[in-house]
């Protein structure tokens, strides 16, 4: 079904009608598209039709979401994009911490969708291989460790530089809190998520033209943060 | 806001105090007096006047007379006897012998017994009855009395407690109430109920099984230390008094009898009528709460109604219309899903607060950026209306749940727009109030009619709309602010805008954050 050039998208979903409306949009842009209506279907769609991303509700009737997401990465590295609805903050970072990638909170609108899925499919580059990068008015020279804003260099400390690397790899996907926290202050001493925002509000300061509306390094209220380039 | 509660003390009536039975004296001091009354009219007799021996007849007279309103009847048999023989030894001729010569001293000695004798019973017998009626009247005070102290007692523990002091009181003893509980068995719930132990459960148990009574002064369980009496109502038994009485009340039980069964019956009717009360309050309940869901319903219903016509006309419309007409029902259809959302969003953190699920999870957030996901929330309907948000600057760390106070922020952002005309600037204001007890303070004002006095007070309860309402409210969006609010320990004041319109102000805890070292 799914040609070589075209990148295969599984959607897991129960309901009929979000499964017509996103096959339908996804092929209009240009992806081909499985379904499948339970997890059970779901995870075995996965495993022989091994799609580049999956799509996947939450809240299916036979097993949990999250359940899928488990068995799902216990052999599975395919980008997996999140439904949830409204009010489920908790559930929304359970499941990015066991492994998803990004999450849509139910009703989305078109555009936000697949700019999600652009982001999953997205083949992520060593930072090695890269030699620089410029986000709006932002440029990072990562061989010489450098950064500018609008073209005047910017003094970055050391935890400050590791985290808008750390951004950067990320690039248009979500980080909860949790993942930073490991990423930047390691697994074992964590310290309180006011850190984190300390830090992140020193990058807005430094980089973002109006830190109190930041453009680039976005609040994903409750759940973490998301870099936008 | 909210009304300051006093901790309510109760307090009980005290206990009205009286002795059932007139004291007696112990006999051993009636004979004492009887014996020393007697020997001091002989006495006198021998000083003031040997010669009238006769008319001394009429001194042991009066002497045994007032002796008999004062003495039981063994020591007026013994006044009565001692006082002739005394007369007849010491005062009647020959002294020293019992011996009478005349005839008019028979005649005299003998008359003096019979009249002693007569008017000392007759005297006896107006005494026991007068006391006799003197009981009966104090237990029915007693019963009076408990019944009205019950009536008066405010709440069923508090009648409890003051009946079974009146009973302690009255009976020289302990009572300890059983009732039967909601899983069927028989437990000690008030008095000293320590004394209701295990030896005493089978009498206990019995009573209530049997509808009779048991334990002590009983055939059933006769060796159990209480007296068990059944507290009936109408056919059935709704529990058990438990009498524990001391050994020298215990011996007279006969006459406590009756006041007992009087004294169980009241409490009896106590119970039941506690029981109905319960009742009566559990179906109110009902009636309440299936009134307001109804209520829920109607405005549910209609408030689902109305973005569903303008889906239903706009998408059969799009087919026919070209195509500038059709942006502008896209733009209609999205308003009325956002609608649809925002409904489906308020009722399911409705019934997160009602079932009592909602856990605050209290994590650091920047002030600047809750506010900031509530106007981009509500962006849509703000955007005939100019937003000021003024926070201090740089950052602002508060410990708050970031789904709840963002919701909470975008409830009262969507009140704002929703309740103003279109044009009407809208403010933001976050930080810092207080000095010794600083709290974060999120208040949103807006220029609008402002809100009618009589609804500040009414405002946050459920389902609550201002008559000048616009649609679109349903009311629920406040009572989730309050909700959400609480839960985190804050609360939510309302008030005017200075200068017209209405503001609300959201109030939390504030804790300064560690400072965060350069790294």
């Amino acid at each position: 079904m799914s040609t070589p050039d075209k990148a295969s998208i599984l959607v897991i979903d129960d309901e009929i009608q979000i499964r017509r409306l996103l096959s339908s949009t996804l092929v209009d842009a240009g992806y081909s598209v499985l379904t499948a209506e339970s997890g059970a279907l779901g995870l075995k769609e996965g495993a022989y039709r091994r799609p580049d991303a999956i799509i996947l509700d939450l809240g299916l009737p036979d097993l949990p979401g999250i359940e899928v997401l488990r068995q799902l990465r216990e052999w599975s590295h395919v980008p997996v994009l999140i439904l949830s609805v409204f009010g489920e903050e908790d559930r929304k970072v359970e499941a990015l911490d066991a492994g998803a990638d990004d999450y849509l909170t139910k009703p989305f609108g078109e555009s936000e969708l697949l700019a999600r899925v652009r982001v999953l499919l997205r083949r992520p580059k060593p930072t090695d291989e890269v030699a620089n990068a410029v986000y709006g008015n932002i440029e990072v020279d990562f061989l010489r460790r450098l950064v500018s804003v609008k073209g005047t260099p910017i003094k970055l400390s050391g935890k400050e530089y590791a985290l808008l690397m750390l951004f950067s790899q990320h690039r248009g996907k979500v980080l909860t809190h949790r993942q930073i926290l490991g990423e930047i202050w390691g697994a074992d001493a964590k310290p309180q998520t006011h850190y984190l925002h300390v830090y992140v509000r020193r990058l807005r300061e430094k980089l973002e033209e109006d830190p109190d509306e930041p453009v680039h390094f976005k609040t994903e209220s409750g759940i973490g943060y998301r870099f936008v380039g | 806001m909210a009304g300051c509660r006093h901790p309510h003390h109760p307090v009980s009536p005290p206990v009205h105090t009286f002795e059932v039975v007139e004291r007696k004296s112990p006999p051993f001091r009636e004979y004492a007096e009887v014996f020393v009354v007697v020997v001091a009219v002989t006495m006198a007799a021998l000083f003031v006047a040997p010669s009238s021996h006769l008319s001394f007849g009429i001194v042991y007279l009066i002497a045994v007379v007032t002796l008999s309103m004062r003495v039981g009847r063994g020591a007026l048999i013994f006044a009565g006897i001692f006082s002739a023989l005394m007369w007849d030894l010491f005062v009647i001729p020959p002294v020293g012998s019992l011996a009478i010569t005349s005839f008019e001293d028979v005649l005299m000695l003998g008359t003096y017994v019979i009249v002693a004798f007569v008017i000392g019973r007759s005297n006896a017998r107006i005494r026991e009855a007068e006391r006799a009626e003197r009981v009966r009247e104090q237990r029915a005070s007693a019963l009076l009395h408990v019944a009205r102290a019950l009536a008066e007692a405010k709440t069923f523990e508090q009648a409890i407690d003051i009946a079974l002091r009146q009973a302690d009181q009255l009976f020289n003893g302990d009572s300890v109430l059983l009732l039967v509980t909601p899983d069927g068995h028989l437990r000690a719930s008030n008095g000293p109920v320590d004394r209701y132990n295990e030896t005493e459960k089978g009498a206990g148990e019995w009573a209530w099984t049997h509808g009779a009574k048991a334990g002590r002064f009983t055939p059933n369980f006769p060796e159990a230390a209480g007296h068990y009496l059944p507290l009936m109502r109408a056919m059935s038994v709704v529990g058990v008094l438990a009498v524990y009485l001391p050994d020298e009340t215990a011996k007279s039980l006969a006459g406590f009898k009756d006041l007992l069964e009087g004294f169980a019956a009241q409490v009896a009717m106590q119970i039941e009528r506690e029981q109905l009360r319960v009742v009566t309050e559990r179906e109110k309940l009902f009636v309440e709460s299936e009134k307001l869901h109804r209520t829920l319903l109607d405005s549910v219903a209609h408030e689902l109604r109305t973005p569903l016509a303008v889906l239903s006309a706009a998408t059969a419309k799009l087919g026919t219309q070209n195509e500038a007409n059709r942006a502008d029902l896209a733009a209609e259809i999205r308003t009325a899903t956002h609608r649809l959302n925002r409904l489906v969003a308020n009722l399911l953190n409705l019934n997160r607060l009602e079932s009592g699920t909602l856990k605050p999870r209290l994590d650091w957030c920047d002030l600047r950026g809750l506010i900031n996901e509530a106007l981009r929330n509500t962006a849509d309907v703000l955007k005939d209306h100019p937003v000021t948000v003024t926070v201090p600057p740089g950052m602002l760390l508060i410990q708050a749940d970031p789904a709840l106070l963002e919701q909470a922020i975008t409830n009262l952002l969507h009140n704002a727009a929703f309740h103003t005309p279109a044009g009407t600037p809208v403010t933001i204001e976050g930080g810092i109030k207080g000095a010794t007890e600083p709290r974060i303070c999120i208040s949103i004002s807006d220029k609008g009619p402002g809100m009618p006095p009589e609804l500040r007070d009414v405002l946050f309860p459920k389902f609550q709309r201002g008559k000048h309402a616009l649609p679109g409210g349903l009311g629920l969006g406040l009572s989730i602010v309050h909700g959400f609010v609480t839960a985190q320990g804050g609360e939510v004041v309302s008030g005017d805008n200075p200068g017209g319109g209405a503001a609300f102000s959201i109030y939390l805890p504030y804790h300064k954050p560690d400072t965060v070292p350069e790294e």
